[in-house]
C-alpha cells in the first residue's frame, strides 16, 4: 500500500490531498515532521496540510524570463503555474522542471507536449515556514524561465533619509505597511547593537520608549533623547510565517547645529540693512547740500518777483521731465520751501 | 487715475526699481511662505500626535490672520509709512518662527506661526503694494506685474529649500532658520525709502474732482475719528464696491486649480511625482506671465483699458477651468496646467493694479486693507466648501472639480461682467471729467475712448459670453461630463 500511495503522490494529482488526509496519522508515525531536503513535496507529513488555505499564481511567459513577487503572510498551499508559448522554433516537446533558490526540486522533471503552441507547468508547493520562502523558478529546458519570489510582505514607504531630532527632545518613529498588504500579527522594534539587533524592551523602560500599534501602522516614541540614541532602529512586522524588517535612521543633534546658519543669516541681514541705510543717509546729505546751495541762489529773485521759471528747480529726486502742466505744482513746492527756510 | 491727483510727480524709475525689488521680496514672502510650510506638516503631525485636520488648521489660521490684519496694516501704513511697517512685519514673522521652534503644543504653534506670523506677513503685503503706487504712475502696471511675480518665484525657491532644511535639521531647526530667513523682509523694508514728495504732511491741492478721490480725502483728514485711520468713505466709491463684489465672488473658486490639480491628477491614475510636476509647471508659467502681463498692461493701447484686460483675464480663468474635464490623460492635464497658469498669473498681476487704478494711490492703502479683510471669507471658505460633496463614489473628485469649475466659471463670468460694466461707467465719467489741469500723454488716450460705441461693444460682449457658456454646457462633447444639477446651476448664473 505504501509504495502505491507514494507513486500516486509523485504524480501530484489533486486527489492525493484527499487521500493524504486519511493517512496523516500513519505517515506521522513513520516519517516524522519535515524532510528539509525534499522541498515542496506534496507528501508532507504535517497534520494541518489539508486545512491550509490554497492559492494559485500563474504567469504567461512571453519572452525569455519573467519575475513575479508573491506576498505570503501565513502558511498556505500555493500552486504556481507557468505557461510558455514557445520560442518560435517548432518544438514537439520540452522538459519542464522547478528550481528553488537555484537548486532543483526533487521529482519535478516532466516532459511536456506542445498543445496549441503552448506548454504548461504547474506544481503545488506547501509554504509553511520561512524556509519554504524563496525564489521558485519554473524552467522550460534551457530556453525560458519564470521566477516567483515568495516573501513576507515588505514594509513599504520607508524614509531613506535620517530622522533628525534634538537632545532632550522626543521623537516618533513610524513604520507603515502598504494598504494592499495584510495586517501583521504584531510589530516589534529593535535597536542596532553592533552587528546584532536587540529588541527594545518597552515594558522595562516606559519613560523612554512607548510603542503604539494600530494594524498597519506602528509608532515608537522615544523620549529624553541623547546623542547615544543616534543610529539604526529596526521595525519588524510579525506574520505567522515570518517577520519583515525595515530600518530607520535616527540622528540626534544639539541646538547649536541650526544655530550656526541662523546667526549667519542674522548677521547678513544686519549688514545689508546697515549698508542700505547708510547709503541712503549719504545720498540725502548730498541732496541737502545741493538743495541748500540752490535755495540760496533762488532766494533773492524769489522774494521780490514772481516765482522763476521751472529750470531753477534742482532735481533732487530722479524724476522724469516734468510736463508743462505741472508748473503749478512746482510753484507750490518752491513756495513751500520758501516757507520752510 | 491721473498723476496730478497725487499732488506730486512719481519718479517712475530710478530708486523705484529698488522699491520694486523690495516689494518683490515682501509680496513673495507674504504669499509663498504659508504654502511652503506644508512640507513640515507630516512630521509635526506625528510629533504632537494630532490629526491631519488639526495641522491643516495651521494654514487656515495663518491665512485668516494675514487677511484680517489687512486693515490694521493699512492704518499703520497711513500713519507711519511703508518702511516702518514692513520692518516691523519682518521682525514679527521672524520672532514668531523662532518662538515656534521651541513650541511644546500645537496651540503654541497656532499662536506663533498662525496669528503672529500671519500679522507679520500682512504687515509685509499691504505696504509693499502701496509703495509701488507712490513711486510709479506711467509704468505702474509693469512695476505691479514684476512685484507680484515675487510670489511664484519665492514659492519655487522656498519649496526645495524647505525640503533641504527639513532633511538636515528636522522641523524645529528649520523653523529657527526660517525665522532668520524671514528677517530678510527687514532688508526689503529698508529699501522702501519714502518717496520724495516735496510736500510732506500738507493738504494736497486737488486740481479737479476726479472720481471723488480728492475732496473726500481732504474731508477725511479733517473730520478725524475712524477716518483718521482708514478711509471708510471708500464704501461710497462705486468702482471700489464693484471691484469688491467681483473679487469676493471670484475668490470662492479662484484657488481651485492650486488645491485640486494634484488630487485630480492622481484620480486620473497619474503617479505622485508627475502630479506634483503639474503644479511646478503651473507655478513656472505663472512666474513668467505676471511681468509679461504687466508689460502688456503698460502699452499705450491697453493702459487706458486695463479694466477690460482684467475682466478678460478673469473670464479666461473661468473658461480654462470649464474646459478642464475635456483634458484627457497626462498630456491634457499639462496643457490645462499651462493655460490655467497663464490665467492665474494674468489675474494676480492685474489684481492690485486695477484697484490702484480705481481708487488712486492716496487711498490705495486703505482700499487694499478693506479688500483683503473682506476677501478672506471666500478664500478660506472656498476649498472646504467645494470639498463638501459626496466623495464616496469613484467620480468623487471629478464631481468636485466639476462643481468647482462651474462655480468658478459662473463667478468669473459674473465678475467679468461686473468689471465690464464698471469700465463703461468709468469711461463715462472720463467724458464728464472735462477740464483737467494736467494733460499727460495717457490722459489724452483715455479720454479718446469714451464714446458710445464702447457701450454697445460691452453689451455685445456680455451676450457673446452667455451664448458661449450655453453652447459649451449643452454640446454633446461636454454633456456627459456635466451632471444635471450642474447645468441648472449654470443656467441660474445667467
Amino acid at each position: 500500500m505504501f509504495p502505491l500511495l507514494r507513486e500516486k503522490t509523485r504524480n501530484n494529482r489533486i486527489t492525493v490531498i484527499v487521500m493524504r488526509a486519511s493517512w496523516m496519522l500513519l505517515l506521522l508515525a513513520c516519517c516524522g515532521n519535515g524532510n528539509t531536503k525534499t522541498v515542496g513535496q506534496s507528501a508532507h507529513p504535517v497534520e494541518s496540510d489539508a486545512l491550509l488555505p490554497a492559492d494559485a499564481r500563474s504567469v504567461v511567459l512571453k519572452g525569455k524570463s519573467h519575475t513575479d513577487k508573491v506576498d505570503v503572510a501565513s502558511p498556505m498551499n500555493l500552486t504556481l503555474g507557468c505557461t510558455w508559448t514557445g520560442n518560435g522554433k517548432k518544438l514537439l516537446n520540452v522538459t519542464g522542471y522547478w528550481l528553488k533558490d537555484g537548486r532543483p526540486v526533487d521529482n519535478s522533471h516532466v516532459t511536456l507536449q506542445f498543445e496549441n503552441q503552448q506548454v504548461q507547468l504547474k506544481r503545488m508547493f506547501v509554504i509553511k515556514n520561512e524556509e519554504n520562502l524563496g525564489r521558485y523558478s519554473c524552467m522550460f529546458g534551457n530556453e525560458a524561465k519564470a521566477d516567483f519570489i515568495l516573501a513576507v510582505p515588505h514594509i513599504g514607504d520607508v524614509r531613506d533619509k535620517p530622522v533628525v531630532s534634538y537632545v532632550g527632545d522626543s521623537v516618533v518613529l513610524v513604520c507603515k505597511m502598504d494598504d494592499n498588504k495584510p495586517n501583521p500579527k504584531t510589530w516589534l522594534w529593535f535597536r542596532a547593537n553592533g552587528t546584532d539587533k536587540e529588541e527594545i524592551a518597552t515594558v522595562a523602560e516606559p519613560q523612554k520608549y512607548q510603542v503604539q500599534n494600530a494594524g498597519k501602522v506602528t509608532k515608537l516614541h522615544v523620549h529624553n533623547l541623547t546623542q547615544d540614541d543616534s543610529g539604526l532602529f529596526y521595525c519588524g512586522a510579525m506574520f505567522t510565517i515570518g517577520m519583515a524588517v525595515s530600518h530607520l535612521e535616527l540622528k540626534v543633534i544639539t541646538i547649536y547645529e541650526p544655530l550656526k546658519p541662523f546667526v549667519a543669516i542674522i548677521l547678513e541681514v544686519l549688514v545689508l540693512v546697515a549698508a542700505i541705510l547708510l547709503f541712503e543717509r549719504s545720498q540725502s546729505k548730498k541732496g541737502q547740500v545741493q538743495e541748500g546751495e540752490e535755495v540760496a541762489k533762488a532766494e533773492p529773485p524769489a522774494t521780490n518777483a514772481e516765482p522763476p521759471a521751472i529750470n531753477v528747480e534742482p532735481p533732487t529726486s530722479t524724476s522724469s521731465a516734468t510736463p508743462p502742466g505741472e508748473s503749478q505744482g512746482l510753484e507750490e513746492t518752491l513756495s513751500a520751501r520758501q516757507r520752510k527756510s | 487715475m491721473p498723476a496730478d491727483a497725487l499732488g506730486y510727480v512719481p519718479p517712475d524709475g530710478g530708486w523705484g526699481w529698488a522699491v520694486v525689488l523690495a516689494s518683490f521680496i515682501s509680496i513673495g514672502f507674504a504669499y509663498a511662505f504659508p504654502k511652503s510650510l506644508t512640507i513640515y506638516y507630516k512630521e509635526i503631525q506625528e510629533y504632537f500626535s494630532i490629526s491631519y485636520s488639526q495641522i491643516a488648521w495651521l494654514s487656515s489660521v495663518m491665512l485668516a490672520s494675514m487677511y484680517a490684519a489687512g486693515p490694521v496694516s493699512s492704518v499703520l501704513v497711513n500713519r507711519y509709512g511703508s518702511r516702518a511697517v514692513v520692518m516691523a512685519g519682518g521682525f514679527l514673522v521672524s520672532s514668531a518662527m523662532v518662538l515656534a521652534s521651541f513650541g511644546t503644543t500645537i496651540v503654541h504653534l497656532y499662536l506663533c506661526v498662525g496669528v503672529i506670523g500671519g500679522f507679520g506677513l500682512a504687515f509685509n503685503l499691504q505696504p509693499a503694494l502701496t509703495i509701488i503706487g507712490t513711486y510709479f504712475h506711467a509704468k505702474r502696471p509693469l512695476a505691479n506685474g514684476l512685484a507680484m511675480a515675487g510670489s511664484p518665484v519665492l514659492l519655487f525657491t522656498l519649496a526645495p529649500l524647505n525640503q533641504l532644511l527639513y532633511d538636515s535639521f528636522g522641523w524645529r531647526g528649520s523653523f529657527l532658520i526660517l525665522g532668520g530667513l524671514t528677517l530678510n523682509c527687514c532688508v526689503a523694508g529698508s529699501l522702501m525709502r519714502p518717496v520724495n514728495k516735496k510736500v510732506q504732511g500738507q493738504l494736497q491741492r486737488e486740481p479737479h474732482e476726479r472720481a471723488g478721490a480728492g475732496p473726500q480725502h481732504a474731508e477725511a483728514q479733517r473730520t478725524g475719528g475712524v477716518h483718521r485711520f482708514i478711509d471708510v468713505s471708500l464704501f461710497k466709491h462705486r468702482g471700489f464696491l464693484i471691484y469688491l463684489l467681483g473679487n469676493v465672488v471670484m475668490f470662492f473658486g479662484f484657488f481651485a486649480p492650486v488645491v485640486f490639480l494634484a488630487p485630480y491628477a492622481k484620480h486620473l491614475a497619474v503617479d505622485e511625482y508627475s502630479a506634483a510636476f503639474l503644479l511646478s509647471i503651473f507655478a513656472l508659467v505663472d512666474m513668467f506671465v505676471r511681468p509679461a502681463t504687466g508689460l502688456m498692461g503698460n502699452t499705450q493701447r491697453i493702459r487706458p483699458r486695463i479694466q477690460y484686460l482684467f475682466s478678460f483675464a478673469v473670464c479666461y480663468n473661468g473658461a480654462c477651468h470649464l474646459l478642464c474635464p475635456l483634458a484627457s490623460g497626462y498630456a491634457g492635464l499639462v496643457v490645462y496646467a499651462v493655460f490655467s497658469g497663464m490665467a492665474f498669473g494674468m489675474v494676480c498681476s492685474l489684481l492690485f493694479e486695477v484697484l490702484m487704478d480705481l481708487v488712486g494711490a492716496p487711498r490705495f492703502s486703505s482700499a487694499v486693507g478693506l479688500v483683503t479683510v473682506i476677501e478672506c471669507v471666500p478664500v478660506l471658505l472656498g476649498p472646504p466648501l467645494s470639498g463638501w460633496r459626496p466623495n464616496g463614489s469613484a467620480g468623487g473628485y471629478f464631481w468636485r472639480v466639476q462643481v468647482h469649475v462651474l462655480r468658478v466659471w459662473r463667478l468669473d463670468a459674473g465678475a467679468g461682467r461686473v468689471f465690464l460694466h464698471h469700465a463703461l461707467l468709468q469711461l463715462q465719467e472720463a467724458g464728464r471729467g472735462g477740464e483737467a489741469a494736467a494733460v499727460g500723454g495717457d490722459e489724452r488716450v483715455w479720454r479718446g475712448c469714451a464714446d458710445e460705441k464702447e457701450s454697445e461693444r460691452t453689451a455685445a460682449m456680455n451676450i457673446l459670453s452667455r451664448v458661449c457658456a450655453v453652447y459649451l454646457i449643452f454640446t454633446k462633447k461636454t454633456k456627459p461630463h456635466f451632471l444635471p444639477q450642474a447645468r441648472v446651476l449654470v443656467c441660474v448664473a445667467f
